[in-house]
């Protein structure tokens, strides 16, 4: 193994985990195997594993059921919540009965709640079904975000409304990185909170149907946590 | 029943006993056959048979030697040594009669 080469062969086998890049590391310099025969060898073992994670249905449920879908319909939510404060703000809505700014506050309210309780709850779902390919999850959702970027066309609304789901997303990921354990009461109390507050606005014309796909990731949680002794379930 | 590939290393692992690690398995498989050996094929094999209750593996100590990184040290377990002697049992079931190992053993009518 030429000196040279060697911190290519390191670089690659960061993709593996500890143990197993220790391992093979090891072997590459105790064979002395050519530096590109090295790198070969790691990357094809990088590629068998990546591959072996999608031969359990929770990537994909991850990537089709959650990242990508729910990308598409979190940014739906975000615009809607935009518009709202727009609507809130907007000095035509401020000179009107304090009882129209009071029901907007009160939408504006819900579904703002609701837009950080269901985006927490993609985000926590996605990182427990997608431990090890959750590269490919965020990847997927970016693709979804970078497709409505370019899509979007609203004058009135920075583009950067779109992404409002994604700080408590993100939240939610690191949540379940971290977590080992999800009190129960709680991931119950979270799904009852983000049913109702879906509820509440459906009947006004704002949220569609699809929204209610938001649903799942919540109740995922619940029935991970009871049926795993409150073990929230990774992959 | 196992793969060919898999006896070959149960069989690499047992011969090679308390010194049975990924370098030394996969120099002896690729000695015997005359085929290169991938660390990948070795490694997710490795993980299969350890998942079968075959094989056993644990993580020695860092050595000065192999630039101080540790081994994955394997140890072919009692059912992996059945798994094996099953399959080398089967394999000389099957081959009974066949014209190479009729010709090998000088038997041939």
């Amino acid at each position: 193994m030429t000196s040279t080469h060697w911190p290519l062969v390191e670089v690659a086998a960061r993709l593996l985990e500890r143990d197993e890049r220790e391992a093979v590391l090891g072997d590459l310099l105790e064979t002395g195997e050519g530096a590109w025969q090295g790198l070969l060898d790691v990357l094809g073992l990088v590629v068998r594993r990546q591959l072996s994670h999608w031969k359990n249905w929770q990537p994909w449920l991850a990537v089709f059921g959650l990242a990508l879908p729910g990308s598409l319909i979190l940014m739906g939510v975000s615009v809607s919540v935009s518009s709202m404060y727009e609507r809130l703000i907007d000095h035509r809505i401020l000179i009107g009965s304090s009882h129209v700014i009071h029901e907007v506050f009160l939408q504006l309210l819900c579904r703002g709640l609701l837009l950080i309780g269901c985006s927490w709850a993609c985000g926590f779902v996605m990182r427990s079904l997608s431990r090890r390919t959750l590269w490919v999850s965020s990847a997927s959702s970016c693709i979804a975000c970078l497709f409505c970027l370019v899509r979007f066309r609203e004058p009135s609304l920075s583009r950067l409304c779109l992404f409002l789901f994604l700080l408590p997303a993100i939240w939610g990921a690191r949540q379940a990185l971290r977590l080992v354990r999800i009190n129960l009461a709680l991931a119950i109390f979270l799904a009852i909170a983000i049913t109702t507050l879906m509820i509440l606005p459906s009947n006004s014309r704002g949220l569609w149907t699809l929204n209610w796909s938001l649903v799942w990731p919540a109740w995922y949680i619940v029935a991970t946590a009871q049926g795993a002794g409150r073990t929230v379930g990774r992959n | 029943m196992l793969g060919e590939f898999e006896y070959l290393l149960i069989t690499a692992a047992a011969g090679l006993g308390d010194r049975a690690y990924g370098a030394p398995i996969r120099e002896e498989i690729e000695v015997t056959t005359g085929r290169r050996c991938s660390i990948g094929a070795l490694y997710t094999t490795i993980d299969r048979l350890e998942k079968k209750g075959l094989l056993k593996t644990w993580m020695s100590d860092a050595t000065p030697q192999r630039g101080g990184r540790a081994k994955r040290m394997v140890r072919v377990t009692p059912k992996g040594v059945q798994a094996a002697k099953d399959f080398y049992d089967a394999v000389t079931r099957v081959s009974r009669g066949a014209s190479w190992v009729v010709n090998r053993t000088g038997r041939a009518s």
